[in-house]
């Protein structure tokens, strides 16, 4: 998915010329691509204050590192790695580091604190026990499915941008929307009465059931390799 | 559906089936074998399969999520050239009914070209001794007067309790590279200097988010406005720190203050205040 301004120059153009001293091109380049770079980082985090210093962070070390930049990748493709690593070194260092929990007990070291913001009303439900799901994945898996599911991105290059083979995105992919698929039907077993949303065929396929979830195997990916 | 009454199903194999995983390597024939001989099998691959579309479903529904426009407005302070830079103080000092006594307009110019020297350099990258950002700092210095609005230097020094409200040191006389017998007669005492452009303070050179450590500085000191004299990108025991020197209604003050000033979570971020006297 990489953005060509049709008019101005491309990514490369900018980054080239911020190496090469002109102080507005890495500017322009954030600009174009901030939106995207953000949602990565806010729904891999899922905590907006830790969202933004992670972007912060690896625009920083961007900016301070575009001479190293061999062109071996698209721009934006490299962007967004440096996103996602700070977002992920972020959750790992959450981990090591866990904080004193909240009253409600909500906040989680892995998972994200559940400030993303609500969903449109219609499937407010829905979307809200999607997103539940998706919080509670490993960060690796909930990485590759929201570049590959929610912002769209192909397989090939949300590889490239986790540095791990195809087969391993789509293991974790694969893996993680499973354990979402067990996730919602779990979650929503404790909803009775509450409509399915979406494709109403697949939701029937889905029902509702009490029971304990199985245990998944932790975060490893079978496919793992690179 | 939960996974339990799969209980003889390796999900996680047969989630890999389902998404592509397989594809071309003996496991992928090996799954296939047991869904079409085994009811367990295929059962949990039918539901499980309908579950993954509705997942995919939902996920590919998630709005647009744009920037925030503060977080937007911070990143383009940074990465702009230096005259953008320039507006942020300007503006809150004419904010009406503003209690910010270190927005002098003409002071808080003096201090943001030199701080936007250092930032621009740091953030490029590049060598001081090219454009001498210690030289700016120096010019700076003598062009506002401490008492008058606040003065943004990037010494690098490490200061220490002891040595911390000593005052601040005097302009650097040379380059990058100059050692610590370029301070003057008033500087601080046994102080190593290291280098001024140190990573971990990289968001403080951002006006927005100095801004923000002031204020964060003016409700944890809880002595009314505060009037910032001297910024100091430095040190404070070895552990990178904006060293802030201020008065207030509580006496005068010198904090070393982490890198994350300003943050929500960190506050201030103080790691040491002493009072001036």
């Amino acid at each position: 998915m990489n953005t060509v301004d049709s008019v101005g120059p491309s990514d490369a153009d900018l980054l080239r010329a911020h190496v090469d001293g002109d102080r507005d091109a890495f500017g322009e380049l954030v600009r174009r691509h901030r939106d995207r770079l953000w949602a990565v980082a806010l729904r891999t985090i899922g905590d907006r204050e830790e969202a933004a210093d992670a972007v912060q962070d690896a625009l920083l070390s961007a900016h301070r590192n575009a001479a190293r930049f061999r062109g071996d990748s698209a721009v934006t493709t490299w962007l967004h790695r440096i996103v996602v690593n700070a977002s992920l070194d972020r959750i790992r260092r959450r981990q090591a580091h866990p904080t004193v929990p909240l009253p409600d007990g909500s906040r989680s070291d892995d998972r994200p604190s559940g400030v993303e913001p609500a969903a449109p009303a219609a499937d407010h439900d829905t979307a809200l026990v999607v997103r539940q799901a998706l919080a509670a994945l490993p960060a690796d898996q909930r990485a590759a499915i929201v570049l590959v599911d929610i912002q769209g991105y192909p397989v090939a290059e949300a590889a490239e941008i986790l540095e791990v083979a195809v087969g391993t995105i789509k293991s974790r992919c694969a893996r993680g929307r499973a354990r979402m698929a067990l996730a919602l039907g779990d979650l929503r077993g404790r909803d009775h009465g509450h409509p399915p949303a979406g494709n109403q065929d697949a939701a029937e396929t889905v029902p509702s059931g009490p029971g304990t979830p199985q245990p998944l195997p932790g975060p490893h990916d079978r496919r793992d390799q690179k | 559906m939960t996974g339990a009454e799969f209980s003889e199903v390796d999900i996680d194999l047969l989630a890999d089936y389902i998404g592509g995983a397989l594809e071309g390597t003996p496991e992928e024939s090996a799954v296939a074998t047991l869904i079409a001989e085994n009811p367990g099998w295929r059962e949990a691959y039918e539901r499980l399969g309908g579950g993954v579309a509705l997942v995919r479903a939902e996920l590919g529904r998630f709005e647009p999520e744009p920037m925030p426009s503060d977080l937007a407005a911070r990143l383009d302070g940074m990465f702009s050239a230096p005259a953008l830079t320039l507006v942020k103080g300007d503006a809150a000092a004419e904010r009406p009914g503003s209690r910010r006594r270190w927005t002098t307009p003409i002071a808080i110019a003096a201090g943001f070209i030199a701080f936007v020297g250092f930032g621009a350099d740091y953030l490029s990258g590049r060598n001081a001794s090219h454009d001498d950002s210690a030289s700016s700092v120096a010019g700076t210095s003598e062009q506002a007067a401490p008492a008058a609005g606040t003065t943004i230097l990037s010494t690098g020094t490490d200061y220490t309790r002891s040595t911390l409200a000593s005052g601040p040191p005097q302009p650097l006389a040379a380059g990058d590279n100059a050692s610590a017998s370029t301070f003057g007669e008033n500087s601080v005492p046994n102080q190593s200097r290291t280098s001024a452009k140190d990573p971990a303070l990289a968001r403080l050179t951002a006006s927005a988010a100095l801004q923000e450590c002031f204020e964060a500085i003016e409700r944890e000191n809880a002595g009314g406005p505060i009037g910032v004299l001297t910024a100091d990108y430095a040190r404070f025991d070895g552990v990178p720190a904006l060293i802030v020197r201020f008065t207030a209604e509580n006496g005068d003050w010198v904090w070393a203050t982490g890198a994350d000033c300003g943050t929500p979570v960190a506050g201030a971020d103080a790691i040491d205040k002493v009072p001036v006297r």
